[in-house]
């Protein structure tokens, strides 16, 4: 907590070719049903039985169940991986991701591995505050099958420039 | 590409994101102030609460589905979004809906008795701004059989 190598990070610290694991879940069959019943209701996503008949043979978790759990694992590195972004204001967004591809289907006791690689810094600002870093997401599976890809562009924010670092 | 007329789209129903919402998504698997502390939110680059972006991509593909089925089209799963861009937050009681325009792909689908169905999809709130645009490939059955066990 006290790591200020850390907490520094800026927009201008992260480099291209950073490379992270930064989480793994398991998903349970009462995560796929109550996500799909919430936000996505398929029967092949929330009636274990129905789900035996379809084309997948058994029940399979929603290709947004899989991206939602991204973001929860990437939000509980952030705290991690640049203390202090999570205030608020130094929380930068999502702009826009490309090349999202579900390659297998996620069951029941499937454990998925994310990982995240800075591949480019496209180099646009946004209202001064913002830089944008273009990342590789994929997801593995527990047999290390790619289920999972996908590129996408986050605002980070940009070493404040007139007062130098507010931090001591 | 040419931009469409109102005919060649199809519409789907609103549903309306409220701060609880919002929030249920947001606490599970987006837990940002911006999405959860109002005060935090009003000082965040989105000046105000607002659902998570993955919660308006899962419910936009629900709008789609339910569009999709419909219209007749017996979607049977989403492959790949080649592209999804969010133009601007969905706050505290909007509304959002989508437009879906069928696009043509060669591709084959690899679900059996299945076509691949490109889907080019717009995300409006209720003042009809867009709030993501979204372009996917769907598997659409082309099989009675398949289309009734899904």
């Amino acid at each position: 907590m006290t790591d200020l190598y850390l907490r520094d990070r800026w927009f201008e610290d992260l480099p291209v070719g950073e490379f992270h694991v930064f989480g793994s879940h398991t998903f349970s069959e009462l995560e796929i049903v109550e996500f799909a019943k919430n936000f996505d209701p398929r029967p092949e996503s929330t009636d274990p039985e129905q789900a035996r008949l379809n084309h997948r043979q058994g029940l399979t978790a929603s290709p947004w169940l899989l991206t939602a759990m991204w973001m929860r694992k990437m939000v509980d590195y952030m705290e991690v991986y640049a203390q202090g972004v999570n205030d608020g204001r130094r929380n930068g967004a999502g702009v826009a991701i490309s090349d999202l591809q579900w390659l297998e289907p996620v069951r029941p006791g499937h454990t998925l591995t994310y990982t995240y690689e800075i591949i480019a810094k496209p180099g646009q600002v946004i209202r001064e505050k913002w830089g944008m870093i273009r990342s590789r997401n994929e997801a593995f599976n527990q047999y290390g099958n790619k289920v999972m890809q996908f590129d996408i562009d986050i605002l980070a924010e940009r070493r404040p420039q007139e007062s130098g670092d507010p931090q001591q | 590409m040419a931009s469409p007329s109102p005919n060649d789209y199809m519409e789907s129903k609103s549903i309306e994101l409220d701060q609880s919402a919002i929030a249920a998504f947001a606490s599970q698997f987006d837990p940002q102030p911006y999405h959860l502390d109002a005060s935090a939110a009003d000082q965040s680059i989105f000046g105000g609460l607002c659902a998570s972006g993955w919660h308006i991509a899962a419910l936009a593909t629900r709008l789609v589905i339910e569009t999709l089925l419909a219209n007749g089209l017996p979607f049977v799963e989403m492959s790949s979004v080649s592209w999804l861009k969010w133009s601007r937050p969905t706050f505290v009681n909007e509304q959002i809906s989508v437009r879906v325009t069928l696009g043509t792909s060669d591709e084959e689908s690899p679900i059996a008795n299945t076509r691949c169905q490109t889907l080019e999809i717009e995300v409006c709130n209720g003042n009809g701004a867009i709030v993501a645009t979204m372009t996917a490939k769907a598997a659409i059955a082309i099989d009675a059989a398949l289309a009734e066990s899904t």
